[in-house]
């Protein structure tokens, strides 16, 4: 009997969402898993807007530039052959955006905006005020729920994925889930699963950009079942980030653009009003470190110069994680006419006007570019072959991963509004790889041993028991506290190789403290303590392939910054000088070393370590980066 | 239409709406244009205003057809609304709920009013020719008595106040009136209304004491 | 406001709690030591590291939703004080204490102070809030212009996080009724004022004209008062007044 293959997608951003529709447009039933209504995702956060090569503002700009700053922002570590398709692909995923209804901003002729964004020359992103995340995400939940109406797809908000279902050839065969409110565990068969679910910031929580679901947990369960994890130790940390107790809140660097100061006072047991400190008293450390820059200096070196006042200077306000974002200099009008947006947003989560009282802020943990490794296909063009089931594929067959959760298209850091872009493209490719893989399914495959569903489901069933019957003495919201500070301290913005170590001694520690909480409710409804209790076990064992990989990478790439191994560009030295050349071998010897993946493998013993050569059929690297 | 019948709510409330206007509050105002005339002495009320009234051909008709069934309708489909509401004026204390709220108890105490009005008016002329034909002094000896001038004087009001904040939601449901700018305008034109409509019904009611 | 007297130590709470759908709700205070950075989530979340009440009870901890943090994802809001509004912005300086929270009313309780929201889901459902299109793949055709004006306009609706504060204060709304509220009505105003979207108005207009539509609201007003991106909800009524009288008319005598 022959029945219709079906897929499952775990995630509701705007990856899954879209990996949803492109099955679904193919005709294959899916079926939608979220922690919370799908329209709630993370992806709702961003601000900034997406990148597509549009050429509308006059600069001449081209795709090629797009993947060429894509490929140099992310310091080579990308497979060139995905991020060349998925810069050539952003203008039509703009216009199929536009279809859906997403409010774009306009021109005054009522076409599409563009405006300038990170690290780039061209106006190139396009964006919806103030909100183009969640202008975005609602453009695809609205067509989602348009084939919901038409019973193509089925959602299940409020399900938590918790482990994959294989078979005996290690295939994956659909996924176990626990309803939210009841805490039942039920097996879910299907011929296909995308995993799509956003990042991992909250392993660094509170100093995180990320919304609290962003746990990482899904893409750990599937790390523990033997899907690779690649390239983990690249984190992007966003340099002002306002300071909060839940989270810390971006504060866009227009605001350092327009004129803003970064400064600390020059004695950390300073206690008077910032206003009340005189010049001679404060620090103006980016102005300092980098005279030719000044407050403008790039992200990286915003994150690393705060760092480096705040952690090894010691000179944070009062001791501190904290220096200040001061606008109050600046003409009152002046800013709030260029800032007014982000000013608001400041005064209405810390309670006061930023044009009267300098900002607080601090580096936070804002996106990583590693994830589950995932494949793709070259074809003839140099690009991923459309189609081909080995795009966005995992290392277990039927398994699919996409979005913030893979670790395909930044390399060792992301440029500015590209991660919606990657999400939503990555989303699209996964959803045509898996219609290619249903396709060419074999119809008379044996079905999933029935015995083995019902041991996995009371493995999971009894992890929940345990869990409730413990007895320890461990918050696990305190642990998760004490994971974020150790993750910030020691696996940040700047890493040394004995901290690393230090480190994954210390998650060793916390991973066994994880496992004898106390729970402090016994409900069997709606208990989400106990939820979180089973996340933050996996969020731990994805900090230690965060702190392990981090610790194999001797050398400064991108987001992944070791001093010790900085390969120091000389001085006033230009090509053709003794020293330039030293240095220019230097750099080459270095990519020979470290210009490959990072990729994690799941062992009891912790993560183990491998690399993997990256294709650089496009742009291969020649000349070391030189700003001069 | 098929549509309507097989789900009418959308065309009763409308229907519930218009009637509030047309032709019941129409009457509101000519009824009270038509009292304010009591200023003018007995003899110019009962000889000029109700005669001609009373003498017009197919008046029961009239009166069932433009009066009885229309507020008949808009009285009975809007205890259904009524019933829909959960109303909480204390928790929020903004202007538009409470016109809200306070339009569905005018429209129960103006309910209550015109029973006992009609009932004593128009009902009770109809075997008492003594009151159809001095209409005048019959209100009057009503009228007289302090608890019932007050009964009247809140019935009128109820009813003022309920034609005019009636006037302005039709905006709304309408469509006449979209952005709150021009909301609140067409409700200051409408209060304005209610008014000088409270100011015609007091001087009429004022007109019939000796 | 920075206003609160100098001697506030601690920042007080009552919460109504609820186990289960269908169980009875009860009160418990907690106090947490005073910081004037704190919001309502990030107290509730010192709280739930240590789930003790004012008297000294040992209680689960509080259960509530919430994701972003940052007002736009619409998981957070419950009964403040007793104004519907989300918690992640509310400040805790700006609070009276003790600073009561209750569920968000109209909604179904799942557990304490999180609710079943899945009627705004069915809401959008049901008045058809998405545009048509023949498939998510590119057609090649430039975007459909609109003015910067009209965008403008539909920008403030494009904002709805699907919250239900405006819900939760609308007296029309909730288990009485069927009415589907205001917030998928301001989607239905949105949607036809898309170049393509304009193509299915008559369906929308019809689905709202319906049980549970449009003529359930009794202009009160009060989702425009607590919705907290400001959405010109009532203008969205207003037009669509307009627009299913044109409809209705159409419908009866043809056209
Ligand atoms: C503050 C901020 C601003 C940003 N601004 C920009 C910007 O301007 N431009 C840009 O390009 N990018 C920006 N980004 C990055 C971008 O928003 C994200 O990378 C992107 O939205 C990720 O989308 P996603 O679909 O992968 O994941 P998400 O949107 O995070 O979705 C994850 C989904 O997975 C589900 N899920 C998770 N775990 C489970 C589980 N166990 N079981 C079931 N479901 C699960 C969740 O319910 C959710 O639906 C920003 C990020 C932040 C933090
Ligand atoms: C201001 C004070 C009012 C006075 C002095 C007054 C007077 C009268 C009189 C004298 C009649 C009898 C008319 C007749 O039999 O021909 C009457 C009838 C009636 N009145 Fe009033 N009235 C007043 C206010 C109102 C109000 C506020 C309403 C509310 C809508 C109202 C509704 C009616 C109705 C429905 C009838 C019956 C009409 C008919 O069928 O002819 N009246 N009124
Ligand atoms: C003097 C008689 C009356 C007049 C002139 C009148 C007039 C009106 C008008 C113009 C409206 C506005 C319609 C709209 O909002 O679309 C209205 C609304 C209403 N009326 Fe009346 N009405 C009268 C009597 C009554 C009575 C006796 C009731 C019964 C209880 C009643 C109940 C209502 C209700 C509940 C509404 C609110 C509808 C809404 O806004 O949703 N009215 N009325
Ligand atoms: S309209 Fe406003 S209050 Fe209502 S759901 Fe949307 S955002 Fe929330
Ligand atoms: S509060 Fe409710 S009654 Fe109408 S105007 Fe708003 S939907
Ligand atoms: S947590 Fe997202 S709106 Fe408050």
């Amino acid at each position: 009997m022959k029945t219709t293959p079906k897929a499952i997608v775990i995630g509701g951003g705007l990856a899954g969402l879209w990996a949803t529709l492109r099955i679904a447009d193919a005709g294959f039933p899916v079926q939608v898993f979220s922690l919370f209504e799908v329209k709630r995702s993370h992806s709702v956060c961003a601000q900034g807007g997406i990148n597509a090569v549009l050429d509308t503002k006059g600069q001449r700009d081209s795709i090629h530039q797009h993947i060429v700053d894509t490929l140099k922002g992310g310091e080579y570590l990308a497979n060139q052959p995905p991020v060349k398709s998925m810069c050539e692909a952003a203008p039509g995923l703009i216009r199929t955006f536009e279809r859906m209804g997403v409010t774009f901003s306009r021109t005054p002729e009522g076409l599409l905006d563009q405006r300038l964004f990170g690290g780039v020359k061209n106006k190139r992103t396009c964006f919806a005020g103030a909100s183009s995340g969640q202008q975005l995400l609602y453009g695809v939940d609205q067509q989602v729920r348009r084939l919901e109406a038409r019973g193509q797809v089925s959602k299940f908000e409020w399900w938590e994925f918790l482990s994959l279902l294989k078979d005996t050839d290690g295939v994956c065969r659909g996924i176990l889930a626990m309803d939210l409110k009841s805490l039942e565990v039920r097996a879910f068969p299907a011929d296909a699963v995308v995993i799509a679910t956003g990042g991992f910031g909250q392993i660094y929580a509170p100093k995180t950009t990320t919304s609290s679901h962003c746990t990482g947990a899904a893409a750990s369960r599937c790390y523990r079942q033997g899907a690779w994890f690649a390239n983990a130790e690249f984190f992007q940390f966003h340099p002002t980030a306002m300071i909060g107790r839940d989270k810390n809140r971006l504060m866009s660097e227009a605001a350092r653009g327009e004129g803003g100061r970064i400064w600390t006072p020059r004695n950390p047991r300073d206690a008077r009003a910032p206003n009340a400190i005189p010049e001679t008293a404060r620090f103006y450390f980016l102005e300092e470190f980098f005279p030719a820059y000044g407050n403008t200096v790039s992200r990286d070196e915003a994150s690393r110069a705060i760092w480096h006042v705040t952690r090894e200077m010691g000179l944070g306000i009062q001791g501190t994680d904290r220096v200040y974002l001061d606008l109050t200099h600046l003409d009152r009008a002046f800013v709030s006419n260029r800032l007014g947006a982000i000013l608001d947003i400041y005064r209405k989560f810390a309670g006061t006007d930023p044009l009267a009282e300098p900002m607080e802020i601090f580096p936070a943990a804002h996106y990583p570019m590693g994830g589950l490794w995932v494949d793709f296909e070259r074809d003839e063009f140099g690009g991923m072959r459309p189609d081909s089931p080995r795009n966005q594929a995992t290392n277990i067959p039927g398994l699919y991963a996409c979005g913030e959760c893979d670790y395909a298209y930044h390399g060792a850091n992301r440029l500015g509004a590209n991660s919606l872009l990657s999400a939503s493209f990555s989303g699209r490719v996964a959803g045509e790889s898996v219609v290619s893989y249903l396709r060419g399914l074999d119809h008379h495959r044996m079905s999933l041993d029935q015995a083995g569903v019902a041991s996995d489901i009371d493995r999971q069933q009894r992890l929940n028991q345990t869990l409730m019957r413990s007895d320890g003495s461990e918050n696990p919201y305190r642990l998760h506290q004490e994971l974020g500070a150790l993750m910030t301290a020691r696996v940040g913005v700047v890493r040394v190789n004995s901290e690393l170590a230090t480190a994954l001694d210390e998650l060793r520690d916390l991973e066994r403290r994880a496992a004898s909480v106390a729970l402090g409710d016994s409900s069997v409804w709606a208990n989400q303590t106990l939820v979180f209790a089973r996340q933050l076990q996996d969020m731990i064992r994805l900090a230690m392939v965060v702190a392990k990989s981090a610790l194999e990478r001797d050398e400064c790439r991108g987001a992944h910054h070791k001093p010790a191994f900085k390969i120091p560009l000389p001085e006033g030295k230009f090509a053709g000088d003794p020293e330039f050349e030293d240095y220019r071998a230097r750099w080459r010897a270095n990519n020979d070393q470290w210009l490959k993946t990072t990729i994690a493998e799941f062992s009891a013993e912790g993560p183990r370590i491998h690399d993997e050569e990256i294709d650089l059929s496009i742009c291969p690297p020649t000349e070391p980066r030189d700003y001069r | 239409m098929r549509q309507f019948a097989a789900d009418p709510r959308f065309l009763l409330r409308r229907l519930h709406s218009l009637l509030g206007l047309l032709p019941v509050g129409a009457f509101l105002i000519f009824h009270l244009w038509e009292n304010s005339q009591s200023r003018f002495g007995a003899e110019h009320y009962n000889g000029e205003v109700v005669a001609f009234l009373q003498g017009m051909n197919y008046l029961p008709a009239l009166e069932i057809v433009l009066i009885a069934l229309p507020l008949l309708f808009h009285a009975g489909y809007g205890l259904i609304v009524v019933n829909q509401m959960r109303a909480e004026p204390i928790r929020y204390r903004y202007l538009r709920n409470w016109l809200y709220w306070l339009q569905r108890i005018s429209g129960i105490g103006i309910l209550i009013f015109l029973l006992l009005h009609v009932g004593m008016t128009r009902i009770e002329g109809l075997w008492r020719v003594s009151v159809r034909e001095d209409l005048f002094g019959h209100m009057q000896h009503l009228l007289s008595q302090p608890w019932m001038f007050g009964i009247y004087l809140a019935g009128l009001l109820l009813s003022v106040f309920h034609l005019a904040n009636g006037l302005s939601a039709m905006g709304i449901v309408w469509g006449l009136t979209t952005s709150a700018r021009a909301q609140r305008r067409f409700g200051f034109v409408c209060a304005g209304l209610g008014l000088l409509l409270a100011a015609i019904g007091v001087h009429g009611l004022i007109g019939f004491l000796p | 406001m920075k206003g609160l007297p100098a001697k506030t130590t601690s920042i007080r709470f009552r919460i109504r709690r609820q186990d289960a759908p269908g169980s009875p709700s009860y009160w418990q205070e907690f106090a947490i030591p005073y910081a004037p950075d704190h919001n309502v989530i990030s107290a509730l979340m010192v709280v739930r590291n240590n789930p003790v009440t004012a008297d000294g009870q040992r209680v689960a901890p509080v259960v509530w939703d919430r994701n972003c943090m940052e007002e736009v994802c619409g998981s957070c809001a419950m009964l403040i004080n007793g104004v519907p509004r989300p918690s992640c912005s509310a400040l805790i300086d700006s609070l009276r204490q003790p600073i009561v929270l209750e569920p968000l009313p109209k909604f179904p309780v799942v557990r304490d102070l999180l609710v079943d929201r899945s009627r705004i889901d069915e809401g959008l459902r049901k008045v058809r809030a998405w545009i048509e299109i023949d498939g998510a793949w590119d057609t090649h055709e430039g975007a459909p212009r609109i003015s910067p004006g009209e965008w403008s306009a539909n920008y403030f609706y494009s904002r709805c996080m699907s919250c239900g504060c405006c819900m939760s204060a609308c007296p029309q709304f909730g288990p009485h009724s069927d009415f589907i509220g205001p917030a998928p009505l301001a989607q239905v105003r949105l949607m036809n004022a898309h170049p393509t979207g304009r193509y299915d108005q008559a369906e929308r207009l019809h689905a709202i004209m319906g049980d549970g539509g449009i003529s359930d609201c009794g202009n009160a007003q009060n989702c425009v008062r607590v919705c907290p991106k400001a959405i010109p909800l009532t203008t969205a009524i207003g037009e669509l007044g307009r627009q299913t009288t044109v409809q209705a008319i159409k419908d009866l005598f043809g056209g």
